[in-house]
């Protein structure tokens, strides 16, 4: 850590940021807007989200030397980097952008020029394709100290973040997480808060900082606070007609992907959930004539997102569960600061990825229930093996079981060479009079 | 005797039962222990015909073509079948199997801990190795800590001539073809202890004399599927030196403990492995182990076989090659699919890389 890192990092968080907001805001004033008829009246605090994730990704261009950087996986425990206040950087939601922009397949291309295979997950090849030339829609990515894994979400993670410290010669902690393949057992538990705590050395070497029971005893909670708000803006698509899509759920999950355990996603999310409640006061929807009620299984197909909004929509179908955003809540309740190492081996190792498929078929089936749910979009997702291994037979299973009709969509969640419209739009055709008559 | 047939006279004149292993790292002694005979899945040789209503086409073959048997009733012979926990794939088709396809027979799994490998990891396979056996223990149990202990001793006694068959190929002291070397090295997924040692010393002695003379080269990857790569090398004179094989070497070469406690031989022995993709070894580990075999038996060049849609080997590969490359081994990367033959294009690849080779 340096002097001059520092003092240039408070500049740019103290004076730089709130410019920069300034700048987008006038910006924004200008451009025209066109609404869809389709449509309710947009979110207003997505305002306020584009100034966090700008702000966050701005400051990042600053944080290396003046703050610990930590490149950090998805399902990765970051409380325990908060309390040595790491700048954490979320490669995957940087993948999400980059697909979400548009940049995915070009990134990825980059990655396979270097030997990496267009077979792996793409979230992977952007970030390697990041390294090999720097490009990137956040203006630059601060090189971490230290990589953070945990193969909660997929194996898939170890591989590439070992490639990571390869080429930086960094450490990499990896959290490993014993797959589920029946009930968690009081050995796991004991096997991941052993893992937690044995990494604190390494944690306060890197950052220079001490580690401090209270601090992160506080950041827990928070992270538990903030995720249980999440659960609560998720649950206002129990309403009918729903307040937000998925496709909003998608976009305003970043913070508590990459931001969770800080009071800003803290403060976001209960911005969010009182505008929510609002909207379901004033019976407004997110899509104006909401006839059916969707459920989106896997990650977002990050390049079609405004596309299928709009598509699902036009057929007053809105989606309003996904078990890709409700990841986010349904485990960090087990949070508890009494306890923050067992605990988090608790939520963290129960996540629906680390889970065997009995587990995501009732939990499937329980937000089918909850949810009013009419059917089901399947994205078979080539990158990604454990979310897409089984979705054959659980498309089946509950067809069997809830009589719930479903489409598998073959795609990709940021690599668009996987994406054929031709054979989407044929499924979804069918799938639509399935649902229509 | 095909291994259908010794399996079968395992279950009917042993009354051993037999249990489906898929890939790869798993302690085989418990299950010797307990009178189980392991039939390791890697490649069963099946027409594709019905694995594809319930896995993607991006699934690996190794993958698709052990649900294949399953799913055609092949593998009426096994009792039970182990998933070890080896990559994303192999964890979601146990659960395919035991949650979603409902087979009548009992499904097992086993995590073995990632790498790094602190205390805590350590701690954990010792009671992991023991919550298997007491899993196991309701199917062909109970267990008996004194035959544990004779298994283990038997387990050590494999690896020790593992090694020396490794060893005496390394250094051009063994007298067989690429294709009889696997196809020996390969009896070990089924063949019981008690047959396994006579064999391997058998195939030692019958085995003696020198390598052909020809290029030397390394080989990388999962398993040595499809086996045409080896009879090209053989039909060429080229001599495979060492290997770096998921299914072999990777879980066969490791020193035998000393301890006198089995659980902790067994455990110890684990974290002796040779590195691994599918446990997260880190990459200059592996490297490093490759180019001290390649030293070792001579090695001028390394083939990796990798089966399309691997991801644990597919991510190390870049690096890897890139490393040999630049420390003066040529790299050869070949894209399998398991049980598909060797294409005229393929053939022409590996030999274009040998004559490079010199
Ligand atoms: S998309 Fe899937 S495979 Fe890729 S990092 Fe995410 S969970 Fe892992
Ligand atoms: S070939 Fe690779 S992906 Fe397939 S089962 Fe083996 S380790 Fe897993």
């Amino acid at each position: 850590m340096s002097l001059a890192s520092k003092v240039q990092f408070q500049f740019m968080k103290d004076l730089g940021a709130p410019a920069l907001m300034a700048l987008g805001k006038a910006g924004k004033k200008k451009r025209p807007h066109k609404p869809n008829p389709d449509f309710g009246p947009p979110l207003k605090c997505a305002t306020r989200l584009k100034q966090i994730m700008t702000r966050h990704y701005f400051l990042a261009r600053y944080a290396r030397g003046a703050r610990p950087v930590a490149w950090v996986t998805s399902g990765a425990p970051a409380e325990l980097l908060r309390a040595f206040d790491f700048y954490t950087i979320y490669p995957e939601n940087h993948g999400a952008l980059c697909g979400a922009q548009k940049m995915g397949t070009k990134l990825c291309q980059a990655a396979e020029e270097h030997g990496y295979h267009p077979d792996l997950c793409s979230y992977a090849r952007i970030d390697l394709g990041h390294h090999f030339t720097g490009l990137t829609p956040a203006g630059r990515l601060p090189r971490p100290d230290l990589l953070f894994a945990s193969n909660n979400i997929c194996q898939t993670v170890l591989y590439w973040y070992k490639a990571l410290a390869h080429y930086w010669n960094i450490p990499l902690l990896l959290f490993d997480t014993p797959y589920n393949f029946r009930d968690i057992t009081d050995s796991d538990i004991s096997y991941m808060a052993a893992q937690l705590q044995e990494m604190i050395p390494t944690l306060e070497r890197v950052s220079q900082k001490k580690f401090v029971m209270e601090r992160f005893q506080q950041i827990v909670q928070l992270a538990h606070d903030t995720s249980a708000l999440w659960g609560r803006v998720l649950a206002t698509m129990k309403q009918r007609p729903a307040p937000m899509t998925i496709f909003d759920a998608f976009v305003h999950l970043a913070p508590v992907v990459s931001l969770r355990g800080l009071k800003v996603s803290h403060d976001y999310y209960q911005l969010m959930l009182s505008e929510l409640e609002d909207r379901i006061g004033q019976g407004i929807g997110a899509v104006t004539n909401e006839k059916k009620r969707l459920m989106w299984d896997n990650i977002a197909i990050w390049y079609k997102v405004r596309d299928y909004a709009e598509l699902f929509a036009s057929h007053g179908m809105n989606f309003v569960a996904a078990t890709y955003t409700n990841a986010w809540a349904e485990t960090i309740h087990y949070l508890d600061q009494a306890q923050p190492f067992e605990s988090m081996a608790r939520a963290y190792g129960l996540v629906i990825l680390n889970n065997n498929l009995n587990h995501r078929l009732n939990l499937m089936e329980q937000m089918i229930k909850d949810y009013s749910v009419d059917g089901l979009v399947i994205h078979s997702a080539r990158s990604c093996k454990p979310y897409s291994v089984g979705q054959y037979d659980m498309k089946r299973l509950l067809m069997e079981r809830l009589g719930v009709p479903s489409v598998v969509i073959e795609a990709d969640i940021t690599d668009s060479r996987h994406y054929s419209e031709e054979q989407a739009q044929v499924r979804l055709e069918a799938f639509f009079e399935a649902l229509e008559t | 005797m095909t291994r259908q047939e010794y399996l079968r006279r395992q279950k009917e004149e042993l009354g051993r039962k037999v249990c489906g292993v898929f890939p790869a790292q798993y302690p085989k002694e418990i299950l010797w222990a307990l009178g189980l005979a392991p039939a390791e899945i890697w490649d069963p040789p099946l027409a594709s015909e019905q694995a594809a209503a319930h896995l993607q086409p991006y699934i690996c073959s190794v993958v698709r073509q052990g649900l294949e048997l399953l799913m055609q009733g092949q593998a009426g012979v096994c009792d039970a079948f182990l998933f070890p926990h080896t990559c994303d794939s192999i964890q979601n088709l146990a659960s395919v199997v035991n949650d979603y396809i409902g087979l009548d027979k009992p499904c097992y799994f086993f995590y073995h801990p990632k790498a790094p490998y602190g205390p805590p990891a350590r701690a954990y396979y010792l009671e992991q190795l023991k919550s298997l056996a007491s899993a196991l223990e309701p199917l062909a149990g109970p267990l008996d800590l004194a035959e544990l202990k004779r298994r283990v001793a038997q387990g050590q006694e494999v690896a020790r001539l593992h090694g020396q068959i490794y060893h005496r190929r390394a250094k051009g002291e063994l007298n067989c073809s690429n294709a009889a070397f696997y196809q020996a090295v390969r009896q070990g997924e089924y063949l019981f202890p008690d047959d396994l040692i006579p064999f391997l010393e058998g195939f030692l002695a019958g085995a003696g004399g020198h390598a052909p003379r020809g290029q030397r080269v390394l080989l990388s990857g999962v398993l040595p599927n499809p086996p045409e790569i080896l009879s090209l090398l053989d039909d060429l004179g080229v001599a495979v030196a060492a290997d770096d094989f998921l299914a072999c070497s990777r879980r066969y070469l490791f020193a035998p403990s000393a301890s006198s406690d089995p659980w902790q031989a067994l455990s110890e022995q684990y974290f002796a492995l040779p590195p691994c993709s599918s446990k997260g070894s880190p990459i200059q580990e592996r490297l490093d182990y490759l180019l001290a075999s390649a030293e070792q038996s001579g090695a001028k060049g390394v083939i990796f076989y990798l089966v399309k849609f691997c991801e644990p080997e597919l991510f190390d590969v870049p690096i890897l090659t890139e490393e040999l490359k630049k420390r003066g081994l040529p790299c050869l990367a070949l894209d399998v699919e398991i049980n598909q033959g060797l294409s005229g294009q393929m053939a022409t690849r590996v030999e274009a890389f040998l004559e490079m080779l010199g």
